[in-house]
């Protein structure tokens, strides 16, 4: 690591580039890092301070420090770069969001995923779900987009193992009390949800 | 419209053939709401009279097996219309900012789609605004810089991105970016960019693959 005096303008927004890099590799939302998004906002004021002072020194307002170039440079890009980690951390949610199909309650439950959240993020993630649901409203009828689009249907019914008990559900063979350990065959259109989020697993 | 020799294409096939353009186009297509509105209608109607088979103790042991397949059918179609709505919806969100910026393109979508977007779109502004931009000084907190060296800050779609492209019939010459011209003969398959065939895919001519 560098230390401050050794430090350019730069290396912290990079950190949160390769921290958006790392999370793509491995597959992983990490958890949102809060002090490095402060230390780089105070970078850019920082730099905003810098590039204020050139200018008020510069008396002609012609000829400028040529260090200018590089803070405005610094400041353009460190600005990029926040932008880019915080869309990168939505793009994710959002994966993380569909593979559960949409079950919000779900997600937000999870403690673990939870703390790795900024507030902001969760509010995000809360008015997404408001808008999406309008969108699968207009379908609602005949079909719930939200279902797995991986790989199409082959069988009409599915043997299920219940991992986690999920209560009673309507089904097309009457309501069933899904207990742990049982195994049930059912229509798949009716359980799908349930093996997104978990609570069955195929057989 | 394809090859008037040929059987005319079934509604299915149509949906089939718009949901693939969808899947490789790198653009957002026109809405196909009139297919889309058939489909579901049918398989309602479908799923009502399987409902009542099912539920009558007069039906023949052949009748059951035909209701399963039938199901399985709808099953099936159910697929193809979800993946094309959530194709869409991908491409609709990666370029919301775009989109709520563009007349031309928000007449491709339906009106579900098009409130999405914008929705979508402030949403993420939203988002920025909070976690970054407001922690800077008052003339940093532009979304549309637009400074050298650096991509724009609104996504578009990439036109010049490559697609295979196969000719439903024959196409008239389009010209490619390098000047010269290309004619695609019914039942090819070539490579070009999407942009070269853009036009031909809104008539139909042609379908991606």
């Amino acid at each position: 690591m560098s230390t401050p005096d050794s430090r350019q303008f730069g290396d912290l927004a990079t950190q949160l580039v390769q921290e958006s890099r790392r999370s793509t590799l491995t597959d992983t939302l990490l958890k949102y890092n809060d002090s490095l998004v402060r230390t780089v906002l105070r970078e850019q004021r920082a730099l905003e301070a810098l590039i204020t002072d050139a200018i008020a020194a510069s008396p002609d307002q012609a000829t400028f420090a040529p260090s200018l170039l590089l803070h405005q440079t610094a400041l353009l890009r460190n600005k990029r770069c926040l932008l880019a980690y915080h869309a990168h951390r939505l793009d994710r949610l959002k994966d993380l969001y569909w593979t559960l199909g949409g079950a919000l309650p779900a997600l937000l439950s999870d403690a673990a995923l939870r703390s790795r959240l900024a507030p902001a993020e969760v509010d995000f993630l809360r008015a997404y779900n408001t808008s999406l649901l309008e969108l699968r409203g207009a379908f609602s009828a005949e079909l719930d987009i939200t279902a797995g689009i991986t790989t199409p249907p082959r069988d009409l019914h599915v043997l299920v193992r219940v991992v986690r008990e999920c209560g009673v559900v309507q089904t097309e063979l009457g309501a069933i009390d899904f207990r742990r350990g049982q195994r049930f065959m059912v229509r798949r259109a009716d359980v799908e949800h349930l093996i997104v989020q978990g609570y069955l697993d195929e057989v | 419209m394809p090859d008037f020799d040929a059987e005319p294409e079934t509604p299915l096939q149509q949906l089939i053939r718009h949901w693939m353009n969808e899947r490789h186009a790198p653009d957002i297509l026109p809405w196909q709401g009139e297919v889309l509105d058939g489909l579901l209608n049918h398989i309602n109607r479908q799923s009502t009279t399987v409902n009542l088979l099912r539920g009558d103790p007069d039906s023949s042991e052949d009748e059951h097996f035909r209701i399963v397949l039938a199901q399985t059918e709808i099953e099936r179609v159910k697929f193809v219309v979800r993946s094309y709505i959530r194709t869409r919806l991908y491409k609709i969100e990666k370029y919301a900012r775009y989109v709520a910026r563009t007349p031309q393109i928000q007449e491709r979508l339906s009106q579900a789609e098009l409130q999405h977007a914008q929705t979508f779109a402030k949403l993420t502004e939203d988002h920025f605004s909070v976690s970054v931009l407001q922690a800077l000084p008052e003339h940093q907190r532009s979304l549309e810089d637009a400074s050298p060296f650096t991509p724009p800050m609104i996504t578009e779609p990439d036109k010049s991105r490559a697609v295979f492209v196969h000719a439903l019939n024959d196409c008239p010459a389009v010209r490619l970016p390098d000047g010269t011209t290309l004619e695609i003969k019914k039942g090819y398959i070539v490579l070009t960019p999407y942009a070269v065939v853009e036009e031909l895919l809104a008539f139909g001519s042609v379908e991606l693959v």
